[in-house]
């Protein structure tokens, strides 16, 4: 006998073409599991599936989201409670986050009305307003540890609170969606050009996408009151309303 | 704006802006005492003396190696096993600039300094181990051995090493704001990266390589013809491990000089998913390796149960749960995965070189407390070295000089 003849079947060798067989069979299905789409499990109610967008480049349009003009969104659920969130907007607008100040679970907030707050890594926080009026049912603790995901993923893991809505027939007329909700975005980013740095401007014309802190890009030194300015939650818009 | 402001800023010195942060030098100080600082301090001063006891008096008084067991920690952990998880700087680097995998740009900095830094210290450690370390040009440049194994790893690491610190001089240059310099640096990526995949690939397999020369020593399970090609696959699982890693502790450490727009935790998805297909078939070529020996027998003894736990523990079961978590985007999970398979290859590397070799041997090798004392020390500073520089130089985030792309 010829030792590691290839063509010598003693039993060493059929256990190596076993092992080499059993291989192949099983990698196949192995790379088409690992490479497949995402299966993550999260709960219903926060459902990370991609809408359908619409919008500009910069920032796309949910279509199943109802829009408040200070950039937060808000879903209405099967359940009855509503998701709500901050919108792609607000997400790049202020820095890097430190926390996200959520409310208390119990607590009443109302359409317009101050409800949580951005707090970035410099110390400097904006407050944000509520879409619609409800008590808070459900807060995202993800956020709680990973505040960025509000951020990176402002329709997806990174919503904020879910809540028991009081009037949301009536509070839904002040909100917009669709094309609607498309044109007041463009509006947003139209007058956010407007006073935007050279070099941010550069970023739009090359085709770009916006960095997360263009408050800061803008006005390092006042960004968080321009973010109010944006976020409608300055002292003159508190004035107005 | 910033721009109307900027005239009115009062001039600091080069050395207050580019190596005090800005700060004061009191202020400075100050903020150094933060309890990391203090730990890796102390660690340090215990280290440093231990380190001039060994060259001051010789390795017989510092550390349990002989002539039995030449080889101790500081050629299994620091060298063998810093060698494997230093090699995410190739990894990446050919994942982005060979095969075009352009959205993991933005971690080539961070690997690739992991990488150097891995390299300067397992070579720092390489001089502690050896007993007459003035004599190392010796085999590098007058009395050539062709055809040992030994003489090809030394030149590959001295080229490698070389490779690695000219791969790093781009954001050494932003950080200097040397402009032509950075060009020039620049059109060199792709050569050096092309050159450091081929240095990398004969270097990583020829570590293996060495214990084809003690097949009486290594224990049956582990030694085996394969072995270069389980040290090559393993490093690539080791290095996609410890960028995983590295990129999360970077994340929590240096938060504020992170490139925010950059969604990470995709990336580490991405990585992960490389990782798993690594490991699932390094389980299968470790499995050939048992057959082709025919060593099934020996699984049933002492070692043969810690050989099964390295393969079952830590090869297969990482791939299969970096796999699940990769599918259901657990990124927390991939983490702890890729923290891990670092392990495993540190046990896969100690096991070879020191646990497995010399098994039959009545005289066991335990490291001394100096041996330990060195290998944290070393440790220790290639993590201080790599804060002081991220802290510095534009290594996580973009920088205005590169046009706000990352080289």
């Amino acid at each position: 006998m010829i030792p590691h003849d290839i063509l010598t079947l003693y039993s060493a060798k059929m256990i190596e073409y076993g092992i080499a067989i059993l291989f192949l069979l099983l990698f196949i299905p192995f790379w088409k599991y690992v490479q497949g789409p995402s299966l993550a499990t999260v709960p219903a109610h926060a459902t990370v599936r991609q809408p359908a967008m619409a919008g500009t480049d910069w920032f796309p349009i949910p279509f199943d989201r109802l829009f408040h003009r200070g950039h937060a969104w808000a879903r209405p659920d099967a359940d009855g409670l509503v998701t709500v969130g901050l919108d792609g907007f607000a997400a790049k607008l202020v820095g890097p986050l430190a926390s996200v100040g959520l409310p208390q679970i119990g607590a009443a907030v109302g359409q317009g009305e101050r409800a949580w707050r951005l707090v970035a890594d410099d110390g400097r926080a904006v407050d944000m307003l509520s879409p619609i009026d409800g008590t808070i049912t459900e807060i995202n603790g993800e956020l709680l540890k990973t505040p960025e995901a509000a951020q990176a993923d402002p329709y997806g893991r990174g919503w904020l609170f879910r809540l028991r809505p009081q009037r949301l027939r009536a509070n839904s007329t002040s909100l917009l969606s669709g094309t609607t909700a498309r044109r007041w975005m463009d509006e947003a980013v139209a007058g956010l050009q407007r006073t935007l740095s050279p070099e941010l401007g550069a970023l739009a014309q090359d085709g770009g996408v916006p960095v997360t802190g263009m408050a800061r890009i803008i006005d390092p030194d006042r960004w968080d009151v321009l973010a109010r300015t944006h976020l409608l939650t300055d002292d003159k818009e508190d004035a107005n309303a | 704006m910033s721009n109307s402001t900027e005239g009115a800023l009062p001039s600091r010195s080069w050395v207050t802006d580019k190596i005090f942060l800005g700060l004061p030098f009191a202020d400075y100080l100050k903020s150094l005492a933060t309890p990391g600082n203090f730990l890796a301090g102390l660690i340090i001063a215990i280290g440093v003396p231990v380190i001039v006891y060994r060259f001051a008096f010789g390795l017989g008084a510092s550390t349990n190696l002989s002539q039995t067991n030449p080889w101790g920690i500081w050629i299994g952990f620091d060298m063998l096993a810093g060698v494997a998880l230093a090699a995410g700087g190739y990894t990446i680097a050919t994942a982005v600039y060979i095969f075009g995998l352009k959205e993991y740009h933005s971690i080539v900095r961070p690997a690739i300094l992991t990488g150097f830094l891995g390299y300067l210290f397992a070579v720092l450690g390489l001089t502690a181990d050896l007993g007459r370390p003035w004599n190392l040009p010796v085999p590098l440049f007058i009395s050539w051995g062709g055809p040992s194994v030994m003489f090809e790893i030394a030149w590959c690491v001295v080229l490698y090493l070389t490779v690695l610190g000219l791969e790093c001089l781009p954001p050494v240059f932003e950080w200097l704001g040397w402009k032509k310099a950075l060009v020039l640096a620049t059109k060199a990526t792709i050569g050096l990266t092309v050159l450091g995949v081929i240095l990398s690939t004969l270097h990583q397999s020829s570590l293996g390589g060495l214990f084809l020369m003690a097949p009486t020593k290594l224990h049956p399970l582990w030694y085996s013809p394969f072995i270069p090609a389980y040290f090559f696959i393993s490093s690539i699982a080791a290095g996609l491990s410890m960028v995983i890693v590295e990129s999360g502790l970077s994340h929590r450490a240096f938060r504020s000089r992170i490139d925010h727009h950059v969604d990470l935790d995709k990336l580490v998805i991405g990585l992960a998913r490389g990782a798993s297909i690594v490991l699932f078939c390094y389980f299968f070529v470790k499995l050939q390796g048992v057959a082709d020996g025919g060593r099934w027998s020996l699984l049933a003894t002492g070692y043969g149960y810690w050989f099964l736990v390295e393969v079952l523990g830590f090869i297969l079961l990482p791939s299969l749960v970096f796999a699940w978590a990769a599918r259901h985007a657990n990124v927390s999970l991939i983490r702890w995965t890729a923290a891990w398979t670092v392990l495993g290859i540190i046990v896969n590397r100690l096991n070879v070189s020191v646990i497995a070799l010399n098994w039959n041997a009545p005289e066991r090798y335990i490291p001394s407390w100096m041996e330990v004392t060195v290998s944290i020390t070393l440790v220790t500073l290639g993590i201080t070295a790599f804060r002081w520089i991220v802290n510095r130089m534009p290594v996580l985030n973009e920088h205005e000089l590169s046009g706000g792309r990352q080289i």
